[in-house]
């Protein structure tokens, strides 16, 4: 009994042994680029999707629903007169329910903007938004039942701000094929820059990778031969800063030497105070924290007070919520900021987080969420969102799609001045590339060094 | 050899918070035959009250007593409701098993309820400080793990066979037909069996905080690693559980850090011993030798 | 006894009814089975696919809830781990058809096999480690289950996962995309509907196996030992033997279901197989009820339900996280009601109506009426009612 349709014929196509998926397109990404030079191949069986598109000023899109849907493509579902339905998913249970807190944000601007009269749209309607929340507990075994509910069931335009990365990986074969944008990942991880063989996924953050070779872009000019210990997550997130640092330390023939490496893994019912203890025995400069969720601040309360390093935190631990978990240690630690930071004295001046800080009250947000770095995470995937809305012609998911794909320069939201949002297709696939190193001093992050853009080029870091 | 002796600190203080938690669990079974699958949340809920109080103005000491008080009343009174309706759970133990899972989801789901989602931040009861031999650091909060530890079971042994209560409680573990008959409220010792689990409880899970932040999670897999303890030392041994307790929490952070095959299976190395333990002596190190009329 | 208290037309025996419509000539079992062959062969035609899909996901968990009946209602052995062997067989199943380029039943069959094996090998140390001791190791089997997926991150993806895709063309390139049931031309079926048909093909196989042997002497020497186990033994009843294999098919069980899993999913992850896992299988053979056929189904549906029906259509949303408190009461709830479980309730219900119809057909001298309708009487095999009635319950009116 044959359950199965073979794809392409057996001889053509060798089975890959398993390993991630992202590694995989890794291999494709070559072959895209050759592809693309060609022209495309139409062997995909698709479904002849009603779509007329206009096509965003400049470049071809980077989306045609009617070659590139898998299965049925529905232009507009999810638009119902003024309102537009948008999804997310996101744990309010388990090791990363400190996230839940990013949700809270993207709702609290859905709610401010909506009272403001909704979006303006770039085809002249204002539309309100609608958020509907789902709940996968960070369990990428639940995710896929849980975004399949919210496609078909409650018939979503898109999702927005998904949370976690191996739950964004679960759902992307189905994504793929139903053909639904999902807008502003809450994940850097380096994977979603091969964007051509996920194109519906644009991320929201900046890539893990980049984050990791600006740093040692900056501490290496001022300890060239630092030796390093890294503890980091053991799943794709964590992998990234692994894979980036080696990455850096080959392709810039550098003398800073990676002496110490554990994995943590973060469902797991211990501490990070023995691999911590470990670590330690290596006596590095540099003790890079590649971890999320609160172990991330608590490890700086595992450090013995025997070991000094310099501390770098990953940019998902940098909230101020987040690391009143570390009591007192946060000390002297650097991490990397793109956005701005309601907690900081100096950037409460910026007219734009004054803004936040009126709107969110407004909605109903408290002084202590106001300032706790991760519900303004989650307000600036919504208004990533918003931008999209406002500068689409028309609103299809496809148009949408590709509207992200043509970001030119925009300010949005509560990124900073200097880091303009720019995206071209699969040349530059992603949004934040500018950010700048920050280093904790007196309970504020404080700039170490300042904002250097990095635009085009994270790929280029991802191992 | 300074990192042997810091992972061999580092697991007993956190065994000595698996060793409280199997003692809560000890005192249960040997007093209702139950296998408390909610001890660990129940220990969590009070800590949490301890929290409030703390966040309330109190000092952290008097908050945590508190917090025993308060999760001693929680504990009865889920007993009172949940298990006790349920009859004797040695000839039945299904039913029991599940209304423990039973009240595990509603204790754990009350607690996001009232405190939110979020982790909060808990102060180390014994402070930051540390005490330096040689290259090997010891936190003052582990010694105090130990220190409270020791008062715990000195406190159990005087209450066992120094006071009425004691005398009560064990007469109702060995034979509750009897004791009943003897005029022993037996239902009240079953309740204050359950209220003093609950207190210790607030104990262990006030020393289990500061390591992870408090939220309703805390001590989901604390409670795995509380049985594994009294697996090893025996279902009704208060030593037991003590030394069960102290040598899983060795072995899962000295183990794994040696043996690169189980380097993420922290728990593989205790678990082993506890089937190799049983397979000799079925009732674990310290329990008592079950003998069956056939 | 027999025969010293009155004579009685060997017809009518006290309590005993003949069950069955038509006067007894068909007997509920039957019907019992052909209606659930009705209901199964219905369903996907009148549920939408959504829909399809999620009950074709509640078959996984009655499979794998009889296995663990059949373990602990029948054997009386309680197992916290069959999270475990479900995960077993779902990562068998997975690695076949991804690595192997296996066919899905394939997998299925292979997982079976597989998780016979580890279930034998747990049965061994299970014959001296007895009672909650048992139970405390297999909880120690579900909670390293995960551990050791992730310890073999080489082979099962890690915490990572496991996807079972295969390379298909997409905007010009090669995408991996996770692995597609499609139904085969001549059935005129959608890929959901016919999804499902097999996954109902292979659970209603898995039942009738169990009923089959439960039923057979192998089923009464597993009462035998749950019952008493020290007189099954000196009954001739090669008690290890039982215990072994009995939880070596249990765990196939459990492990079948775990394969339908992954090929429902076609996809796995470490964090599925978790003790909680364990424990929602121990709520589902208690919901339905343990020691009986038809139970494990009961539970698996009624938990499906719950999960999928009640707390995500039911209720608002702002009381969804109120999910598990609301399950949490429940089975308190239940427990104090009802701890036999939906099957309990329903016998003892029926043995009160029999009851009461038997005491106005026969009063058997120096038999009260109250020791007719006592509930807490053990099984009366007299009501003759197989799909629900345990059978191999010694009848206690023999004396």
């Amino acid at each position: 009994m044959s359950n199965r349709q073979p794809a392409l014929s057996p001889s053509s196509v060798r089975r890959r042994p398993i390993r991630p998926v992202r590694l995989g397109a890794a291999l494709v990404i070559s072959l895209s680029l050759v592809a693309a030079a060609c022209g495309r191949d139409d062997e995909t069986t698709t479904d002849g999707g009603n779509s007329s598109e206009t096509t965003a000023p400049g470049a071809a899109p980077f989306i045609d629903p009617a070659k590139d849907c898998l299965e049925g493509y529905e232009p507009t579902k999810g638009v119902n007169g003024t309102e537009i339905l948008v999804g997310t998913v996101r744990p309010t249970t388990g090791p990363a329910r400190i996230y839940d807190t990013v949700t809270k944000g993207l709702e609290k601007y859905f709610e401010s903007v909506n009272a403001k009269g909704g979006v303006k749209a770039g085809d002249g309607t204002s539309y309100t938004i609608k958020l509907v929340k789902g709940d996968d507990g960070y369990d990428p075994g639940k995710t896929p039942g849980v975004v399949q509910s919210l496609v078909e069931t409650d018939g979503i335009f898109a999702m927005v701000g998904q949370i976690g990365t191996e739950t964004n990986e679960a759902v992307k074969s189905y994504m793929n094929t139903k053909c639904v944008p999902s807008i502003g990942l809450s994940t850097g991880s380096p994977g979603w820059g091969q964007n051509n063989t996920s194109p519906w996924y644009i991320g929201g953050l900046p890539s893990y990778a980049l984050e990791a070779g600006a740093f040692l872009d900056f501490y290496s000019k001022t300890k060239p031969e630092a030796k390093i210990a890294l503890l980091y997550q053991n799943d794709d997130f964590g992998k990234a800063y692994q894979g980036a640092i080696k990455k850096w330390i080959t392709d810039n023939n550098s003398k800073i030497t990676l002496v110490a490496e554990q994995p943590y893994d973060a469902t797991s019912s211990q501490t990070t105070e023995a691999a911590t203890a470990e670590l330690a025995g290596s006596g590095a400069d540099l003790f890079f924290v590649g971890i999320g969720g609160s172990q991330c601040p608590i490890t700086l309360t595992f450090i013995p007070a025997t070991w000094t390093p310099d501390v770098y935190t990953s940019i998902t631990c940098s909230g101020k919520l987040a690391l009143s978990l570390a009591q007192g240690k946060d000390e002297g630690i650097y991490s990397t900021q793109a956005t701005l930071d309601p907690a900081s004295a100096e950037d409460q001046t910026n007219a734009k987080v004054q803004a936040f800080l009126t709107d969110g009250a407004a909605v109903g947000l408290t002084k202590d969420e106001l300032e706790g770095g991760i519900v303004s995470v989650g307000w600036g995937l919504g208004a990533l969102f918003a931008r999209s809305l406002e500068l689409s012609p028309k609103m299809t998911r496809a148009d949408v799609m590709n509207t992200l794909w043509q970001f030119d320069g925009e300010q949005v939201g509560l990124f900073r001045d200097g880091v303009p949002l720019t995206t071209d297709n699969d040349v530059d696939p992603w949004l934040i590339e500018a950010m700048r190193v920050v280093k904790r001093t007196g309970g504020q992050w404080v700039e170490a060094g300042p904002i250097v853009d990095y635009a085009g080029t994270s790929n280029s870091f991802a191992s | 050899m300074s990192e042997f002796f810091q992972f061999v600190v580092i697991g007993l203080g956190n065994g000595a918070v698996y060793a409280m938690v199997g003692m809560g669990l000890v005192v249960i079974y040997r007093s209702t035959g139950v296998l408390n699958f909610s001890q660990g949340e129940i220990a969590m809920f009070s800590t949490f009250i301890v929290w409030s109080a703390h966040e309330a103005g109190l000092p952290l000491p008097l908050a945590l007593v508190v917090g025993m008080i308060a999760g001693a009343a929680i504990g009865a009174v889920l007993f009172r409701i949940a298990v006790q309706p349920l009859g004797d759970s040695k000839a039945n133990p299904l039913p029991v098993v599940i209304a423990t899972i039973g009240l595990f989801l509603a204790v754990n789901a009350s607690a996001s309820l009232v405190w939110g989602s979020e982790s909060k931040p808990f102060e180390k009861l014994f402070g930051l400080g540390a005490l330096e031999i040689g290259s090997v650091s010891i936190d003052y909060q582990k010694i105090g793990a130990l220190a409270v530890l020791a008062v715990e079971v000195l406190a159990f042994q005087l209450l066992f066979n120094r006071t009425k209560l004691g005398l009560a409680m064990r007469s109702v573990a060995s034979n509750p037909e009897s004791s009943a008959l003897a005029g022993v409220p037996v239902n009240r010792v079953l309740l204050a069996g359950w209220g003093l689990a609950a207190a210790i409880g607030a104990v262990a899970g006030t020393f289990t905080a500061p390591n992870f932040g408090i939220d309703a999670n805390l001590m989901l897999n604390t409670l795995v690693f509380a049985f594994a303890a009294i697996a090893l030392g025996g279902f009704d041994s208060l030593i037991g559980a003590v030394v069960g307790g102290l040598i899983v929490g060795v072995l899962t952070d000295v183990a794994p850090r040696y043996i690169d095959a189980i380097d993420k299976m922290p728990l593989a190395p205790a678990f082993l011993l506890i089937v190799a333990v049983l397979l000799f002596r079925p009732e674990g190190l310290f329990g008592t030798r079950r003998v069956q009329r056939v | 006894m027999s025969g010293s208290v009155l004579e009685e037309p060997p017809t009518v025996r006290p309590g005993v009814v003949p069950s069955g419509p038509f006067g007894g000539r068909v007997s509920w079992r039957w019907i019992g089975w052909i209606g659930a062959v009705i209901v199964l062969i219905v369903t996907p035609h009148v549920l939408d696919a959504f829909w399809t899909g999620k009950v074709t996901g509640w078959v996984c968990l009655a499979v794998a809830a009889q296995g663990l009946n059949l373990l602990t209602g029948y054997n009386g052995q309680i197992s916290a781990g069959h999270g475990a062997l479900y995960g077993l067989g779902a990562y068998t199943c997975a690695i076949w058809v991804d690595h192997f380029d296996g066919q899905f039943l394939g997998g299925v069959a292979l997982a079976a096999i597989v998780s016979f094996a580890a279930g034998l090998l747990i049965g061994l140390p299970a014959l001296r480690i007895k009672g909650l001791y048992l139970a405390l190791v297999t909880l120690a089997v579900a909670t390293l289950f995960p551990d050791l997926v992730k310890q073999l991150e080489g082979i099962t993806g890690g915490q990572q996962g496991l996807k079972m895709s295969e390379p298909v063309p997409y905007r010009g390139t090669v995408v991996q995309q996770n692995v597609k049931w499609v139904a085969p031309e001549w059935t005129g079926l959608a890929d959901d509907q016919w999804r499902f048909y097999v996954f109902a093909v292979i659970a209603l196989a898995c039942f009738a196996l169990t009923a089959n042997l439960v039923r057979s002497r192998m089923g009464r020497a597993m009462v035998a030992i749950r019952d008493n186990e020290v007189a099954a033994e000196t009954n001739g009843v090669p008690v290890a033997r039982v215990k072994v294999v009995t939880f070596g098919l249990s765990s196939a069980l459990a492990g079948v279901g775990g394969a339908l899993f992954a090929l429902w999913q076609t996809q796995v992850f470490p964090l599925s197989f978790t003790l909680t896992a364990s424990l929602y299988f121990l709520v589902a053979v208690v919901l339905g009820g343990p020691s009986s056929v038809i139970g494990p189904a009961i539970g698996a549906i009624s938990y499906g339900l719950f999960e999928d029906v009640l707390s995500k259509k039911v209720l608002p949303e702002r009381w969804q996280s109120l999910t598990p408190l609301i399950l949490g009461v429940l089975l308190v709830v239940l427990m104090q009601l009802a701890p036999g479980g939906t099957v309990g309730m329903v016998q003892t219900l029926r043995r009160r109506r029999l009851a009461r119809r038997a005491s106005g057909v026969l009063q058997p001298a120096g038999q009260t009426v109250d020791q007719a309708t006592d509930p807490a009487t053990p099984d009366d095999p007299a009501t003759d009612d197989p799909v629900l009635d345990d059978p191999a319950t010694p009848d206690p009116t023999n004396d």
